[in-house]
């Protein structure tokens, strides 16, 4: 998936005033889809955060007498599933887990790749090319290829999970930091305050990371989409999450023998992936229009 | 032209599945849980679904399961071996002499002789023979542990030396299944030759297969017992692992039978005009208790009260009644059964009272750590299946959390031992057990000596009056004799609760109406030719 | 050109390299023992030295990797552990498979891909590209083994129109091009095709945009050329960039069906690669994930090759 184009990824304006941020703000509230998907991606977030006080039961008891209720009965607005635990209260705790799982190798992704990245590109010589080569090898297997593999290597497990997708990222977002870092290393307001005898430190810390960090985390946000697909996927196929807890790729394979008897409640946790997934990537579009990343 | 010669072809070809279909039983498709064709020369592999579609069809054992009844556990009987027993003349009652079956002939058309039978345990035990297998040494080693040593007498006697007295001979030489040492020769020595057009003595002959996606079976005209002689033309065998794709090639008529439909899936089956078909058979589903030091089941109140919390009904709606509930270690009924004192009831109540006993209560519960698979053979639905005994354990005070493991790992830790470090400090873990024979049964699990690394006893457990009664069984050479200690063995499992005793598969299977003359044994195996296919 | 050409598979050949230390690596990080699927479940524990003696698990990683790689230069990519038979015929057979699946996917995903691309770059900001955007938008969104599974429950689960898995009657995968073998690829094709469809409409209507933007086209107009050779310009300058991503995205698939794969039962690699995983067959797994890994490099390579000989704009060092 997520093909890395370089050409989506340009250099943002050299030198910014004090009001920059401020600007991307103000142009991202005026961007409603931007804000719409931003709603709902808080309103997942509180949902999941909140669980334990709002969600209507218990998401661990079930009743065997209840199971694989239909939608809209009464007690059990969303139906319930295979052991009788009502769907609404799973959804809501499913949040927390399959958010979690498809957020943080996004962050750990975006440390250790901009880290690389910059470090190679800054650094420059046989360094950068030692470090892109390895990262050559990375590319050369399709993202979901290698995540499967890894976690099918490292076995089923949260942790692995995260690990492996953190790997299938971190080549994606060095490759970025190393390409927009070069490209802003050969400025001239960086020779200039090189000129002037700003240490290495100064210039990578003011101006490079200043100018760096911007389009490599418009960047990032785009991988979350993915990431969420991808480590609901990996509990989908039994790689990731154990039961009894709820997470919506587990939950979406635990419910598939269902669909011939609840087909609507079989598919809602992909719903609610499907949901997140594509608020994230209309968020992240208009993050970038915002900030003038242009595409 | 090329077309027109393409479109020659398939007419020809839906002719004859015409012309087959007219004037004979028809051909039977089935969907195995399997995810390949299992080992096709002799000692199979996938477990007991192997050893069901191409082991006993294909090849016969010296002694075989009587597989024609549906309404009794299903015993032992004369396979290649027409009759055995201990040779009187030796007082160490280690030596056995087994009669063979005269003018049995392999499908290649050579003759089966008590030096087939020497040549076949050479290709599983003997590492220096030139026809030493180690594919199918792997499978069928372990199953005749007792072998010593083995001889021709003549064409038609054969004798084996166990190591020691040993009862349970002949349910261990019902795995060994007889190759034909002719078709190895002509297929140059080669068993990965002999894979592609292998050669028994059983009622099927295998005419094809293509790995990982089909296996056809033709009758053998020639098979010894004429009653057995299968009435179908032809048997195609088509692995499909995953469940929802066995339902979905049922409903679409791409199959005419799968194995083991996923519970949820029956009703809509049964609605939409297909046949579910199922029988009580020796498997159990458990969770296997550590006995090690330090583990909670120590204590019998608490191994008891765990069984006196399970929902056993509830839990039959869950697999929607594909099973039956546990009254002991073996299936209510079986001839091993006994009359336990200890009914294993859903009572919460007692199991409160118990564990209060024993220190804990809901409020502050004893909390342990069980280990469980996602999947595996036999396992049955082992993820909502033990969501609900977690459920159940709670209510009473039992606080469970799940290691899941993969299931081959988790085979891996069942043979490393609780004590191991594998085990990750789990005390108990989910196994469902082939129990078809006094050592699978029972002996394995609980003799001391069988505690790993040297057997598969997981939980270390060691009573000096079960393994009294182990010995027993090994040396009882008189069948009713030998029932009768099983049945005091069976009881000492239910009174002691050495299990958390749940429930027996029964094997379900669906099927179109079509299928006829089908009877479910109540055993891992079946028999395949009585059945007929209508129009 | 040629040179360009060669200079480019010098570079991939150190890639290629690592490609097979990766995924030599990846499958000996696993815990557990690669023997246990094929051993009966009460095997000794000689029993079992010697099986792993037998396979060669027992010598040090790097000569272990030494001799894979020995035996891969030469096309043998050793023998299944649960099965038994030759890795590179399995995955050779899987291979087909995935290849007509994700081929067919590929072209059903560029043809939309292009179409709604095309249509939104060319009326920018009109009704008709804000549609197609959230075509590509939900394209790259959605979730494709729920997509799967919901093409399941709707077309053969309540509609009955179409089977839901398999590629093929009665279990046979001798793959033809009639009625009765096409409609077992209908469902998962057309769900895979969701991902590239996405993707292509996203680059062309950028790229369409883009050239649009130009002077050149802006003088074109001006000079009352008439649309016609506007859209002729377009679509030569858009073609070699669109065809470029189509194939990237070939690979893709090829790679990443898996889910898909798993979700139809469709006999391909990503099948092979989750039984390979499930029962620890490490020979299985490491030989399909590099072939797919080679595949994809010679793809990639294949595709910047052809893209700089149509589109003699892009120089490269």
């Amino acid at each position: 998936m997520a093909a890395v184009d370089l050409s989506a990824v340009a250099i943002p304006p050299a030198e910014r005033s004090e009001g920059y941020w401020a600007s991307v703000l103000r142009r991202l509230r005026r961007d409603p889809v931007a804000m719409a998907a931003l709603a709902i991606i808080l309103l997942i977030v509180l949902a999941a955060i909140l669980a334990p006080y709002i969600a209507p039961a218990d998401p661990f008891r079930g009743s065997m007498a209840r199971r694989l209720r239909a939608v809209g009965t009464p007690g059990y607005p969303l139906g319930s599933d295979e052991l009788g635990r009502d769907m609404l209260t799973r959804l809501m705790y499913g949040g927390r887990l399959s958010l979690f799982m498809g957020v943080t190798p996004v962050i750990l992704a975006f440390i250790a790749g901009s880290g690389v990245g910059i470090f190679a590109a800054y650094v420059g010589g046989w360094v950068n090319t030692v470090v892109m080569r390895v990262i050559d090898v990375f590319f050369a297997f399709p993202s979901v290829l290698l995540a499967i593999a890894l976690s099918g290597a490292l076995g089923a497990g949260i942790l692995n999970s995260i690990v492996s997708l953190t790997v299938v990222f971190v080549p994606q977002i060095a490759r970025i930091a190393e390409a927009v870092t070069t490209q802003t290393r050969n400025r001239d307001f960086v020779e200039a305050a090189r000129i002037s005898g700003a240490g290495p430190l100064t210039i990578v810390r003011v101006h490079i990371l200043g100018n760096v960090l911007g389009p490599i985390f418009v960047y990032a946000t785009s991988l979350i989409s993915v990431s969420m697909i991808l480590s609901s996927g990996l509990s989908f196929l039994g790689l990731g999450v154990k039961p009894p807890e709820p997470e919506w790729g587990l939950m979406l394979n635990t419910l598939r023998t269902a669909i011939y008897n609840q087909p609507l409640v079989a598919a809602l946790p992909g719903v609610m992936i499907f949901i997140t997934s594509i608020s994230f990537n209309l968020f992240s579009d208009g993050l970038r229009g915002a900030m003038e990343v242009r595409q | 032209m090329r077309s027109l010669a393409l479109r020659t072809v398939c007419v020809l070809a839906l002719l004859q599945s015409f012309a087959g279909s007219a004037w004979a039983q028809g051909t039977l498709r089935i969907g195995m849980t399997a995810s390949d064709i299992p080992l096709t020369t002799g000692q199979t592999d996938n477990g007991g679904e192997g050893q069901r579609f191409m082991g006993y069809t294909v090849y016969d054992a010296l002694i075989n399961w009587d597989l024609s009844s549906a309404t009794k556990p299903s015993d032992l009987m004369p396979g290649l071996a027409l009759s055995w027993g201990l040779d009187p003349a030796e007082a160490a009652k280690t030596k056995w002499l087994f009669k063979l079956r005269p003018g049995v002939k392999f499908h290649d058309g050579s003759d089966f002789t008590a030096e087939s039978v020497v040549w076949n345990l050479d290709k599983l035990l003997k590492n220096d023979a030139p026809q030493f297998d180690p594919r199918q040494s792997a499978q069928g080693k372990s199953r005749i542990p007792a072998v010593a040593s083995y001889r021709a007498v003549d064409p038609l006697t054969l004798e084996i030396t166990t190591k020691s007295p040993d009862a349970t001979l002949p349910y261990q030489l019902a795995w060994i299944l007889m190759s034909s040492p002719a078709n190895w020769e002509k297929q140059g020595k080669s068993w990965d030759n002999v894979a592609k057009s292998p050669s028994g003595t059983g009622p099927w002959r295998l005419t094809g297969f293509v790995p990982r996606e089909r296996a056809e079976l033709v009758p053998n005209p020639g098979y010894w017992d004429k009653a057995r002689v299968p009435k179908l033309d032809k048997m195609v065998l088509i692995p499909l692992p995953e469940a929802n794709a066995r339902v979905a090639a049922l409903r679409s008529g791409q199959v005419d039978w799968i194995e083991a439909p996923a519970p949820d899936a029956a009703q809509s089956l049964t609605s939409a005009g297909f046949k579910i078909v199922m029988n009580a058979y020796p498997h159990n589903w458990t969770w296997h208790l550590s006995r090690a030091e330090g583990s909670p089941w120590n204590d019998i109140r608490v191994r008891k009260a765990a069984n006196l919390a399970i929902d056993r009904e509830g839990m039959k709606e869950l697999l929607s009644g594909m099973m039956i509930p546990a009254e002991g270690f073996f299936p209510p009924g079986h001839q091993w059964f006994g009359k336990p004192s200890f009914k294993l009831e859903y009572k919460p109540e007692e199991a409160k009272k118990l564990l209060k006993e024993a220190g804990f209560t809901p409020e502050k519960p004893l909390v342990t750590k069980i280990l469980i698979s996602p999947s595996g053979s036999g396992q049955m639905q082992p993820l909502p299946m033990n969501e609900f005994v977690q459920q159940n354990l709670a209510d009473v005070g039992i606080k469970v959390d799940f290691e899941v493991v993969e299931w081959n790992q988790l085979i891996n830790i069942w043979r490393a031992g609780a004590k191991d470090a594998s085990s990750r400090g789990g005390t108990a873990m989910n196994y469902t057990y082939f129990i078809q024979d006094p050592f699978t049964g029972f002996i394995r699990h609980l003799q001391c000596n069988l505690a790993p690394p040297a057997g598969t006893n997981w939980g270390n457990y060691c009573d000096p009056e079960m393994d009294k009664l182990f010995d027993q069984v090994r040396n009882t050479f008189d069948p009713k004799e030998q029932t009768a200690i099983l049945q005091k063995i069976h009881e000492k499992y239910v009174d002691d609760a050495l299990f958390l005793m749940v429930t027996h598969d029964v094997n379900p299977r669906a099927m179109t109406a079509k299928v006829k003359g089908f009877v479910q044994a109540q055993n891992w195996f079946q028999d395949f030719s009585p059945i007929t296919m209508d129009k | 050109m040629l040179l360009y050409a060669l200079k480019r598979l010098v570079y991939v050949l150190p890639v290629a390299f690592g490609v097979s230390i990766v995924c030599f690596l990846l499958v000996h990080l696993a815990p557990g023992d690669p023997l246990t699927a094929i051993m009966p479940i009460d095997a000794t524990a000689e029993q079992q030295a010697q099986m792993r003696a037998a396979y060669g698990f027992d010598k040090p990683l790097p000569v272990q990797y030494g001799i894979w790689l020995f035996k891969v230069l030469q096309g043998d990519l050793g023998a299944s552990i649960a099965s038994g038979r030759p890795v590179a015929s399995e995955v050779g057979r899987a291979v087909g498979n995935s290849l007509i699946l994700a081929s067919l996917a590929t072209l059903i995903g560029f043809g939309f891909g292009t179409f709604f691309g095309f249509v939104a770059g060319y009326f920018r900001g009109s009704p008709l590209d804000r549609l197609a955007s959230v075509v590509s938008i939900l394209g790259v969104s959605v979730p494709h083994y729920w997509l799967g599974m919901v093409m399941v429950i709707v077309f053969s689960a309540l509609l009955g129109w179409l089977p839901s898995t398999g590629a093929g009657p009665g279990g046979s995968t001798a793959w033809r091009f009639d009625w009765e073998h096409l409609q077992y690829i209908i469902l998962p094709a057309v769900t895979m095709s969701a991902i590239p469809m996405g993707i292509i409409a996203r680059t062309v209507r950028a790229l369409v945009a883009d050239i649009l933007s130009q002077d050149f086209v802006q003088a074109l107009r001006a000079k009352g050329m008439g649309e016609w050779p506007v859209f002729k310009h377009v679509v030569r300058n858009a073609a070699p960039t669109a065809l470029a991503v189509m194939g990237l995205q070939l690979g893709y698939l090829l790679g990443g069906s898996i889910l898909i794969e798993t979700v139809f039962a469709w006999p391909g690699t990503g099948f092979l690669l989750n039984t390979a995983i499930f029962q620890r067959d490490l020979p299985l797994l490491q030989g399909t994930i590099l072939v797919l890994a080679l595949f994809f490099v010679a793809l990639n390579l294949i595709v910047d090759v052809l893209q700089s000989s149509l589109d003699p704009r892009i120089q490269r060092g």
